[in-house]
C-alpha cells in the first residue's frame, strides 16, 4: 500500500514538474524573450523597404522640360511560374508572344528563357507602356527604377550633364543643383508569404518619398537651340577647332543660351571651365579706367606712329594703322598702339583693379562645378611690358561668361552682377521656394562712363570705311571685335588665333550680350569669323517668338503714350527688375555699413562685401572671425575691408 | 427569461466571431486599395512617361533642325533683320 502511495507520490510530483517546466519555458519565451521572438517573428513575414523618390525636372526659363524622371523597368522571367502545370501549353505560347511583342524581344530568346531552369533577366529599360500589359503573365516580374530622360537630348547637354550613376560621377547642373532635385527615400512595410513574394499593405507605409524640386534655369531653349545651330555652323564654315557662345542678359544677370562645341559637334562646357586671352575685347576695361578715374578727356589724342611702335623692349604693331586718335578712335580700330600709350596714364593698380572690379580673376559665382576663375596675376608679379600686354587683353586669361558679365556691367550702366543658371525652383507641391532676383556684385563704373562706353562700342561696329559685318540695320548693335594668339604648352603657336566678339544688343535699350568664341577659325579675325556669326545669332533671335527677348522695346511706330505721362522702361518687361535704379548698389559717393560675416565662409563673406560695394582683402584662411573695420562700422563706398579668418595669417 | 451561462458564452462568441469578420474585411478591402493604388501608381507612370515621350515628339517636331529645312523646300528663308519690324498694337496699352 505503501508502495502505490509513494509510486502516485512520485507521478505527481513528475507531473507537477512537468507542469512547472512548461510554465517556465511559457514565462520565458512569452515574458523574458519575449521581445525578441516577436521582433523574429515580424521580420520573418514583413520587410523594410525603400522607396526611391522621383528626381525634380530641369526646365527652361518657360517651362520647356529638358530633363525628366520617368519609370523604367527590368523584366525578370521565372520559368517554373510560367510552366506550372496550371498553364497550358497554348496560354505559355501566348504568354511568350505577349512579352516579345510588348518589350521589342526577339521570341526566339524569350521562348529559350521560358524553357530553361532559371530565372530569366532581360535588362530592357523598358517603358512603362511596353510593360503594362504584360500585368498578370505568371512568372513575369517587372523591376522599376527611375530613370533621367532628355526630351531632346543634345539641347544644353553638357550643361545640364547627368545625375551619378554606377560608374558615372554626376555632372553638369545635375552635379551642382543634386541637393535640390534628388528628392527624399520613403519607407514602407509590406508583408511577405513563405515565398518571400510581397504584398502591399498601405496601413504600413512608414515615410511617403518626396520628390525633388523641379528647377526652372535661365536658359530659353529656342535661343539655346539657335545658339548650338549658329555656333555649329560656324565651326563648319570657318573650320574652327571648336567655339563658346554665350547669351546674357544684361540687366538681371540671367544666362539665355550657353553653348560649347568641338568641331565634330561634340559638346563641351570650355564656356565655363577654359579661360583663354580676351584680345582686343579687353581694351575696353583700360578704357574704362581712364575715363572713370578722369584720366583721359574726349579730344585727348595719341599718336598711332603709323602702325608700329616699340615699348619696353617689344615691337607693337596696328593691322589697320591709325594716324593721332582719341581713346573713341583708338577703341573703335582696336589700337594696340593706341591702347598701350592711353595706359601708361593709369597706374598698374588702378589698372589691376579695374579688370578685378569687372570680374576677371574670380569665379563668376555660377551655378556650375569646376568654373575657372581665369587667371589675372597680381601686380607685383607684372613684368615691364605687363601693362602693355594687359591692355591689349594678354598676360591674363578670361572664360567667355566672365566677358559677357563684364560687357552685361557696362550695359547695365556700370554694375556688375552676379551671373546666374537658375531662375526659379519649385518643390514638389509646386510652391515657388526660390526665385532669382537680380545679385549685384559691385557697381564697376559710374553710369555716364557705361553709357559712353556703349557709344564706343556702337562706332566699333559703324565707323564710317569699317562697317562691322555684325552691323544691323534695323537695331544699332554695340560690340568688339577681339583675334588673340593662342598658348600651347610651349608659348604661343605659331598661325594658332582665337577670335571672338562680345556685343551689346540693342545699344540703346540693351536686352542681350552675347559672346562668341572661335578657335582657330580660318579667317583668323574676331571680324570676319565671330561678329557675323553674332548677327545671325539675333537675327534668328528676332525673327523667333523667343521670350528672350521684350518685343515691346523693340516696337517702333505707332504710340498711345499719353503726353506728359512717360511710360517705365520696366513696363511688360520680362527681364528687367526695379533693381538696381531704386535699391541695391549704392554710387560712390554714398557710404555703407560693414555686415556682420563672422562665422561665415570666406566666399560668402567675400560676396556680401561685394555686395554692399566693398573691396575685400583676406588675412589668411578657413572661416571668418571678423572684419577691419568692424561690423556695424559705416565706411565710404569701396573700402577695402580686411578679412580676419580662423587659420591665422597666410602661410 | 433568465440569461443563463451558456447564452453569455454564445453572445460573447458572436461578439467575437463580428470583430473577427470585421478586422478581416478592413484587412482584405486594405489590400484591394494597395492594389488599385499600385494599379493607378503604374497608371500615372505610364501617363508620364507617355507625356515625356510626347513632349520629346513635340519639341522635335517644332525644332529649328526640322522645320527650317523644311520651310527651305518651301522656298522660304529667314528674313534679315531689316525685314523684320515690331509694331507696337494701337490701344494696346492697358
Amino acid at each position: 500500500m505503501a508502495t502505490i502511495r509513494v509510486r502516485l507520490g512520485a507521478i505527481q510530483a513528475a507531473l507537477w514538474i512537468g507542469i512547472l517546466l512548461v510554465w517556465g519555458r511559457a514565462a520565458q519565451l512569452q515574458l523574458i524573450d519575449g521581445d525578441r521572438h516577436r521582433e523574429q517573428a515580424r521580420s520573418q513575414r514583413t520587410e523594410l523597404v525603400d522607396l526611391p523618390a522621383p528626381r525634380g525636372g530641369i526646365y527652361d526659363r518657360n517651362g520647356v522640360p529638358l530633363a525628366l524622371t520617368q519609370e523604367v523597368f527590368h523584366i525578370g522571367i521565372a520559368p517554373n511560374e510560367l510552366n506550372d502545370d496550371r498553364n497550358t501549353q497554348a496560354e505559355i505560347n501566348r504568354y511568350i508572344e505577349a512579352v516579345a511583342t510588348n518589350l521589342a524581344l526577339p521570341h526566339r530568346d524569350v521562348a529559350r528563357a521560358v524553357s530553361g531552369s532559371r530565372y530569366a533577366y532581360f535588362h530592357g529599360p523598358f517603358s512603362s507602356a511596353q510593360v503594362r500589359p504584360l500585368a498578370g503573365i505568371p512568372g513575369v516580374h517587372p523591376e522599376g527604377e527611375y530613370s533621367r530622360f532628355h526630351p531632346d537630348a543634345d539641347l544644353a547637354r553638357s550643361l545640364i550633364g547627368f545625375p551619378e550613376s554606377p560608374g558615372r560621377p554626376a555632372s553638369g547642373l545635375e552635379r551642382s543643383l543634386d541637393t535640390l532635385l534628388q528628392g527624399v527615400s520613403g519607407s514602407a512595410v509590406v508583408l511577405r508569404d513563405r515565398s518571400g513574394r510581397r504584398y502591399e499593405s498601405p496601413s504600413r507605409l512608414d515615410a511617403f518619398p518626396i520628390r525633388g524640386s523641379d528647377v526652372y534655369l535661365t536658359i530659353d531653349a529656342d535661343l539655346q537651340e539657335i545658339v548650338e545651330s549658329a555656333l555649329l555652323d560656324a565651326l563648319v564654315e570657318y573650320e574652327a577647332t571648336s567655339g563658346d557662345v554665350v547669351v546674357m542678359a544684361p540687366a538681371t544677370g540671367e544666362i539665355l543660351a550657353l553653348a560649347s562645341l568641338t568641331g565634330d559637334g561634340t559638346a563641351q562646357a570650355t564656356v565655363l571651365t577654359n579661360p583663354y586671352e580676351p584680345g582686343s575685347t579687353a581694351k575696353l576695361f583700360v578704357a574704362a579706367a581712364l575715363i572713370e578715374h578722369g584720366l583721359v578727356s574726349a579730344t585727348d589724342s595719341v599718336w598711332g606712329e603709323d602702325g608700329e611702335y616699340t615699348h619696353a623692349g617689344r615691337t607693337i604693331r596696328d593691322v589697320t594703322k591709325m594716324g593721332w586718335g582719341t581713346l573713341s578712335d583708338v577703341i573703335q580700330l582696336s589700337s594696340n598702339i593706341g591702347i598701350v600709350k592711353f595706359t601708361e596714364r593709369l597706374s598698374s593698380s588702378h589698372q589691376y583693379q579695374v579688370l578685378r572690379d569687372f570680374g576677371f580673376g574670380t569665379p563668376s559665382g555660377v551655378e556650375y562645378p569646376s568654373e575657372s576663375r581665369g587667371i589675372l596675376r597680381r601686380p607685383s608679379e607684372w613684368s615691364g611690358f605687363s601693362r602693355a600686354s594687359l591692355a591689349m587683353g594678354y598676360e591674363f586669361a578670361v572664360t567667355p561668361i566672365q566677358l559677357a558679365s563684364a560687357y552685361s556691367a557696362i550695359a547695365n550702366d556700370g554694375v556688375l552682377l552676379r551671373p546666374t543658371l537658375v531662375r526659379a525652383v519649385r518643390n514638389s507641391a509646386g510652391d515657388l521656394i526660390y526665385q532669382h532676383r537680380p545679385r549685384p556684385v559691385r557697381r564697376v563704373v559710374r553710369s555716364e562712363v557705361a553709357a559712353l562706353l556703349r557709344e564706343m562700342l556702337v562706332g566699333v561696329v559703324y565707323r564710317e570705311g569699317t562697317r562691322s559685318l555684325a552691323a544691323l540695320t534695323s537695331y544699332e548693335i554695340a560690340g568688339k571685335t577681339g583675334t588673340s594668339r593662342r598658348v600651347g604648352p610651349n608659348g604661343y603657336i605659331a598661325g594658332a588665333y582665337t577670335a571672338s566678339f562680345a556685343s551689346i544688343f540693342p545699344a540703346s535699350d540693351p536686352q542681350l550680350v552675347t559672346v562668341i568664341k572661335l578657335v582657330d577659325p580660318r579667317g583668323t579675325y574676331g571680324s570676319v569669323t565671330a561678329a557675323p556669326v553674332t548677327r545671325s545669332v539675333i537675327e534668328q533671335a528676332l525673327a523667333t517668338p523667343t521670350g528672350a527677348l521684350d518685343r515691346r522695346r523693340l516696337t517702333r511706330g505707332v504710340s498711345d503714350e499719353v503726353p506728359g505721362e512717360p511710360r517705365s522702361v520696366w513696363e511688360g518687361s520680362v527681364n528687367r527688375y526695379d533693381w538696381p535704379r531704386v535699391t541695391g548698389v549704392q554710387d560712390r559717393d554714398t557710404v555703407a555699413l560693414v555686415p556682420q560675416v563672422a562665422g561665415k565662409s570666406m566666399r560668402e563673406a567675400a560676396s556680401m562685401l561685394h555686395e554692399r560695394g566693398l573691396r575685400v582683402v583676406v588675412d589668411g584662411w578657413g572661416r571668418v572671425n571678423g572684419t577691419v573695420p568692424a561690423a556695424g562700422d559705416t565706411v565710404a563706398i569701396g573700402t577695402l575691408v580686411r578679412l580676419r579668418t580662423s587659420g591665422g595669417a597666410p602661410r | 427569461m433568465t440569461v443563463k451561462g451558456r447564452h453569455w458564452v454564445a453572445l460573447w462568441l458572436a461578439f467575437v466571431l463580428a470583430t473577427l469578420v470585421w478586422v478581416q474585411s478592413r484587412q482584405t478591402s486594405s489590400l484591394l486599395l494597395a492594389g488599385e493604388l499600385r494599379e493607378l501608381r503604374e497608371d500615372r507612370a505610364a501617363f508620364e512617361s507617355e507625356k515625356a515621350d510626347q513632349s520629346g515628339r513635340v519639341r522635335s517636331f517644332r525644332s529649328r533642325s526640322v522645320l527650317i529645312p523644311r520651310a527651305e523646300s518651301l522656298g522660304l528663308r529667314l528674313p534679315v533683320d531689316s525685314e523684320i519690324v515690331f509694331l507696337e498694337f494701337f490701344g494696346g496699352r492697358r
